[in-house]
């Protein structure tokens, strides 16, 4: 058996629920960023995959199971590996501001845990 | 290039302010600067109006933004709503001894952020815009350091900020998966014809199969929309993704709250029109019975509802107003709803912009208001502060009143006639629940407003309690007349803004509609 598109497909939503419900379940601030980490690899793993099957998903070729990745890699627009670092780039940007928005956090309240967030409700 | 200059005057001048901010000697003195930057982007938003906008504009930027009036209309919005915030920035910060240079650049970061949302015309671009503007909004929420409130106010708003991004990305990394397209016409365009082949297929067994894929991927389209529509949902505060709102306006500095609920509502929902009326808006996606107006139409009761009942309880004004802005939103929704309908559709988009214009001066000036009677040390946020203020201190009491006003949608203020519109339009469309919903609401939220000018004019404070008076801001003052000015003017001629709404969704011509979504069909050149 050779690996498909719909086998990254179901690599990548298994991910993103394992981030999704860690963000929603967990209440360490901590964990809940490198839940939303998670999910923007899922994102990633996604969006490489996709870019490397286009012709197969697009040109009606076999789509999700079967079909083939491109044979070479400059023969198809390279728009999702692309899109793969902006998301890199962009979540290293969003890392940044958020561990510093902890950081002031635990400076204040001595505490990483959500939880504690309760000053504000209403 | 001059066709981006909105943008390119905020980001360059956002770097200079900096460079001033680092060579200065003593800090301050950067709101004018700052809200001289907006103004400028807002006036080139508009001579680029008036010098019209080439047809194949997008082109430039090989399909990336889409810049049409539209865009141009939304960008003045926005460019309005920063300048309103760095000016009241200058006036709050200062009283509060938060005034530290950094504060100015990050809002003319966020607001060419707006900008590019509101013109973004490809998946990637909406992300990136959504995050440079996001992420200068955190900092600011954040910005009172020695602060918990504002800290928490700060960690709520990011946790929740990203997880809204990471499900638009997962939708939009879903959508080029079956599409092969991250622009919005290619997107569109993919989702809409039957599989490519079908038509050269000779064998039926062939395009039996096509059809089932056809299918799934149609099945796989319609989760990544319902992704998107729920980071869109947390991005404009619409009930049930409403959670962060409340605590992030109230914990944050009062002008960051002014820009929250101005510039980031106005961008939030200029992206979500883009994104539902080009990627989704093909007539079973968008129709009422079974595609995302459905899904919107309930979103927009229960955000209204909620919005208005929970704003009832409150006890802080700036937690009112906060909740306010919730409602406000479920108004909004309205129009959104209405947007996609065959005839009422084009009045439906211009009630929601001219809306968006007049929430941003309402808005604004009560949040300027606001800021206007808390000194330092006694910031005002509760009924009780501002007990009596009003009879004390006349005008500074009669600002807080009109602006109240014109956010409850009293004749002849902006609110009034937006309202109307918003309204008019839905029943138009038909959807007459939802306008009597609208209007039940529009009545509950008169109680809350009209709470204040009681606490104002009629109740005199506690004894031993702090009595509010304003401070003393050129700042504030200067951005409040503008603002009122604008809220009055706006309320007794709503017509002439109302023509330059329609103008900006494109209803002069007849046949707008079709054109341009043909003008809008370049595929963006390949990297």
């Amino acid at each position: 058996m050779t690996l498909q598109l719909g086998h990254y497909l179901a690599l990548s939503m298994v991910l993103f629920t394992i981030g999704s419900v860690g963000f929603l379940v967990r209440r360490n601030a901590l964990i809940s960023l490198m839940s939303i980490e998670l999910m923007l690899n899922a994102v990633n793993l996604t969006l490489v995959a996709a870019n490397r099957w286009q012709p197969a998903m697009t040109e009606g070729g076999s789509g999700l199971v079967g079909g083939t990745p491109a044979v070479a890699v400059g023969s198809i627009a390279p728009h999702g590996q692309v899109f793969a670092f902006f998301v890199i780039a962009v979540a290293a940007a969003e890392a940044a501001v958020g561990l510093a928005i902890v950081l002031s956090f635990y400076r204040l309240r001595k505490t990483v845990r959500t939880d504690a967030a309760d000053m504000l409700r209403g | 290039m001059l066709l981006l200059s909105p943008i390119l005057v905020l980001a360059v001048g956002g770097l200079i302010v900096m460079l001033i901010d680092a060579f200065q000697e003593q800090e301050g003195g950067l709101a004018m600067p700052t809200a001289l930057l907006h103004f400028v982007a807002a006036a080139a938003a508009l001579a680029l109006w008036q010098r019209g906008v080439p047809s194949d504009a997008g082109s430039l930027v090989h399909g990336w933004l889409a810049i049409d009036k539209t865009t141009l209309f939304l960008q003045a919005t926005i460019a309005l709503g920063g300048a309103f915030a760095s000016l009241l920035a200058g006036g709050y910060l200062a009283e509060h001894k938060l005034d530290r240079g950094e504060y100015y650049p990050l809002i003319a970061f966020s607001t060419a952020g707006a900008g590019l949302l509101v013109a973004a015309n490809d998946m990637l671009m909406v992300f990136v815009a959504l995050e440079t503007m996001s992420l200068g909004v955190y900092a600011m929420t954040g910005f009172r350091r020695t602060s918990a409130r504002s800290a928490e106010a700060a960690l709520k708003y990011f946790l929740l900020g990203s997880f809204a991004a990471a499900l638009l990305l997962m939708g939009a990394a879903l959508l080029y998966t079956v599409t092969g397209h991250t622009d919005f016409p290619g997107i569109a365009a993919a989702l809409q014809a039957p599989s490519p082949a079908s038509g050269a297929a000779a064998d039926d067994a062939n395009a039996a199969v096509l059809a089932a894929q056809f299918a799934i991927k149609l099945k796989i389209s319609i989760f990544a929309m319902l992704l998107v529509l729920v980071a869109m949902a947390f991005k404009v505060g619409a009930v049930p993704f409403h959670m962060w709102t409340p605590d992030a306006y109230e914990g944050a500095p009062t002008s960051t709250t002014a820009y929250m609920s101005v510039v980031v509502k106005a961008a939030a929902f200029g992206a979500l029109l883009r994104v539902f009326l080009t990627v989704f808006g093909d007539a079973a996606n968008a129709s009422i019975s079974g595609g995302w107006p459905a899904v919107l139409s309930v979103l927009a009761v229960l955000t209204m509802s909620v919005g208005n009942l929970v704003a009832l309880t409150q006890t802080s004004v700036k937690r009112m107003l906060a909740y306010s802005s919730v409602a406000h939103a479920g108004y909004l929704l309205l129009g959104v709803v209405a947007a996609p309908h065959a005839t009422a559709g084009i009045a439906a988009k211009s009630s929601v912009l001219f809306y968006l214009l007049g929430y941003t001066v309402s808005n604004a000036g009560a949040m300027g208001a606001l800021i206007l009677a808390g000194r330092r040390g006694a910031e005002t946020v509760s009924y009780d502060d501002l007990a009596g203020y009003a009879r004390r201190h006349p005008a500074a009491g009669f600002a807080l009143t009109l602006f109240l006003l014109s956010l409850t949608g009293v004749p002849p203020t902006v609110g009034f006639f937006g309202k109307f519109y918003i309204i008019r339009a839905t029943l138009d469309a038909g959807y007459t629940n939802l306008a009597i919903i609208a209007l039940i609401n529009s009545a509950v939220s008169a109680y809350y407003y009209l709470g204040v000018l009681v606490k104002m004019y009629m109740r005199e404070p506690a004894p031993g309690a702090t009595r509010a008076a304003p401070m003393k801001s050129f700042y504030v003052v200067f951005s409040l007349i503008v603002a009122g000015v604008l809220v009055v003017w706006m309320g007794l001629m709503p017509e002439r803004w109302l023509s330059l709404a329609a103008e900006a969704s494109g209803a002069r011509p007849a046949a707008a509609a079709p054109a341009e979504g043909a003008n809008n069909g370049g595929a963006p050149t390949p990297l």
